[in-house]
């Protein structure tokens, strides 16, 4: 199979959960019932009302037919309409999408770029003190919850030294760039949105850094004690050079695949970040709706979280099947 | 299966490693804390003092001002003066806003997490391990269907499916008389536990899945066995040969997942109580949440020493895993679960 028909295949795979996914979204309406209706309709409303109310939003029709709606309208970018909020779903959606984002972007880039490094110097250092301090680290960030961890550096970087801000977003990622050509100072800009993405994006990225510097030392530990290591290095070959070309790359081939699955670990660890945060995310999106029980917001929420997650683990896939052109004839 | 190789195994990793005696050490402690808790809370964990409250840890002592009215000449004054709150040993984690003893609190809470942990994780292999063993057995159109409800589980977090069908679901709890306190070993202690059974339903139903997914991988590579295929052609039906023959070869890596998933799942619970989705008030998340507001007027314990219980808990029960792990079978890998 080439590359190219891998892509198509896994993509179209993709689709089809995306499906799954809408469905289960849809049968959300069903666990319920009536509470379609009871979110729009006041306490004392007549049977007459409630039912003039099931015809305006279509719950009176079969259930195929409520299903196919449903999926017609998400075709066409029509995710219903929020009673409560007075709203298209699909605008509060996508107006709160780009700031989860990039909290999870800052934060995986946090991640990565600090735990592989620090993964490859615990496994080649082994039983040296970073070894250990960087075992201690991974140890304590795979197990401290992470809104805790964001109240604990408010107390300490925002309560007792007033560095950073603790609530809310300030500038976006966006106003940072155009700044490089605008008129407002660049070096003012970016530390306003430092000031407040810094303390929920180490919140939030501590989990995965901890994670992937444990994956990265015992990857990089078992590729250190193959074979072709040692042949390499009898050759004559730089140690640098097995170490960071052969022995990284091969490690960081799983380390790419559970990324993929912990992306939705990530997704559910913003939600709880911005809460402590105020982030103005989709994850205070997602809780607020359910305290209003505001169906169609959270309906309308979980099909782009759930969406964002299929088509990463495709994009997760094609890298994959890039580096390590043997996936493709699996 | 439970070989004399695997308890030689389990002995030579544990003498060997430091982190394995902690991580023992730590999760008998939790199990004794939680077992035991009338007994080792000082004081009842519900019980409000307000003229208690907000004290600090022993050794921390606190300033912080306070603003009283009066009345004087018929006027009333608002006087601002600086007072020094210093701790009181019966209370030696101090008190939190509602003058409610805070070791107590984390010993009582202690119960909630290892329960809910406990029974989720049970709950999740229950579901996951015979479906995943099914699927990996027969493979064919079975399997096909149990992989792409996986994929379509996996697709939404953990946190955010458990919190849309709690929130679709409400928060039932359901309270358990305490034994000790009904036998009258323990008095002034509360007579029963609040155990949050939509978060344990939950948790499990949200987690079954990479219990499926283990046994399933595992069902797949032991089906082509020689001793698997022999006791096919001596005519075992397949419930018998999957009960006798599969489980027992594939409960390794299921006992590796069981434990990960244990501290995954305490994660879990505390983010729902901390976010208020969980039923019950008694529980280091939701203790996380009232000392939150704290924070900046000085009470930093409220907030701070629950966390510090959730993360020891976590790290015994991780470095648990890596023992049980490294010993029975170096050849797993640490994928995790979902936290």
């Amino acid at each position: 199979m080439s590359f190219g028909r891998f892509v198509l295949k896994r993509s179209l795979q993709g689709l089809g959960v995306v499906w799954g996914v809408v469905t289960v979204v849809f049968a959300l309406r069903f666990v319920t019932p009536g509470s379609a209706i009871n979110a729009v309709a006041p306490l004392d409303a007549s049977q007459e009302t409630r039912r003039a109310i099931a015809t305006e939003l279509g719950l009176d029709q079969p259930l195929y037919v409520q299903y196919g709606q449903y999926i017609f309208d998400l075709l066409r970018g029509d995710m219903g309409f929020s009673y409560i909020r007075g709203q298209e779903v699909v605008g509060l959606v996508f107006a709160r999408l780009p700031a989860t984002v990039e909290l999870a972007l800052a934060a995986s880039i946090v991640a990565i770029g600090l735990s592989i490094p620090l993964g490859v110097l615990s496994a080649t250092r082994r039983n040296e003190p970073i070894d250990y301090g960087a075992t201690l680290f991974s140890l304590g960030g795979i197990s401290t919850p992470n809104f805790w961890l964001g109240i604990m550096l408010i107390l300490i970087f925002a309560v007792e030294f007033d560095v950073f801000n603790t609530s809310g977003r300030g500038v976006d990622v966006g106003d940072v760039a155009l700044s490089v050509i605008g008129s407002e100072p660049f070096v003012g800009t970016l530390l306003a949105w430092l000031a407040y993405i810094t303390l929920p994006a180490i919140a939030l990225g501590t989990y995965f850094m901890a994670l992937i510097t444990r994956l990265t030392r015992s990857g990089m530990l078992d590729e250190l004690g193959k074979g072709y290591v040692q042949a390499a290095r009898a050759k004559g070959l730089p140690d640098t050079l097995v170490r960071y070309k052969h022995a990284l790359r091969n490690t960081l081939i799983p380390v790419i695949t559970v990324l993929g699955l912990q992306l939705g670990t990530l997704i559910g660890g913003a939600v709880i970040t911005e809460a402590v945060f105020s982030w103005p995310g989709l994850g205070t999106l997602v809780i607020d709706s359910i305290n209003r029980r505001d169906w169609p917001v959270l309906q309308g929420s979980l099909i782009v979280i759930g969406t964002s997650f299929v088509l990463v683990n495709v994009l997760v896939d094609a890298v994959y099947a890039y580096l390590d052109p043997q996936v493709v004839n699996d | 299966m439970v070989s004399a190789r695997v308890i030689r195994n389990l002995k030579k990793e544990f003498r060997n490693s430091a982190l394995a005696k902690i991580g023992l050490l730590l999760v008998v402690g939790i199990l004794f804390t939680a077992a035991f808790a009338p007994f080792i809370a000082p004081h009842d964990p519900t019980e409000q003092q307000l003229d208690q409250s907000e004290l600090p840890p022993l050794g921390f002592s606190e300033t912080t001002e306070r603003t009283t009215s009066q009345m004087v000449d018929g006027e009333i004054q608002t006087v601002t003066e600086t007072v020094e709150i210093t701790p009181d040993a019966a209370h030696p984690l101090g008190t939190d806003s509602l003058g409610r003893d805070m070791l107590s609190r984390i010993v009582y809470g202690a119960r909630t997490s290892l329960v809910v942990g406990v029974l989720g994780t049970l709950l999740a292999a229950f579901v996951g391990v015979p479906v995943g063993l099914f699927a990996g057995y027969h493979r064919g159109n079975v399997d096909d269907l149990l992989m792409r409800i996986a994929d379509v589980s996996l697709a939404f977090p953990s946190l955010v499916l458990a919190v849309a069908l709690i929130g679709l679901w409400g928060r039932a709890a359901v309270n358990v008389p305490d034994p000790f306190v009904v036998a009258g070993f323990a008095s002034d202690m509360p007579e029963s536990f609040v155990l949050p059974i939509t978060v344990v339903i939950v948790v499990g139903l949200v987690n079954w899945v990479w219990f499926a997914r283990v046994a399933r991988g595992e069902a797949l590579s032991l089906r082509g066995q020689e001793y698997v295929k022999a006791s096919r052609a001596l005519g075992a039906d397949d419930t018998s040969i999957i009960w006798n023959h599969v489980l027992p070869n594939a409960i390794t890596p299921i006992i590796v997942l069981a434990t990960v998933q244990v501290a995954a799942i305490i994660l879990l619970e505390s983010s729902l109580s901390f976010l208020g989705f969980s039923g019950t008030t008694l529980s280091w998340g939701f203790d996380i949440a009232q000392g939150r507001d704290y924070i900046s007027s000085g009470q930093w314990w409220i907030a701070s020493l629950p966390g510090l219980a959730i993360m020891f808990s976590v790290i015994g029960i991780n470095l648990l895993g890596d023992w049980l792990r490294d010993s029975l079978d170096p050849g797993i890998e640490g994928e995790g679960g979902a936290a």
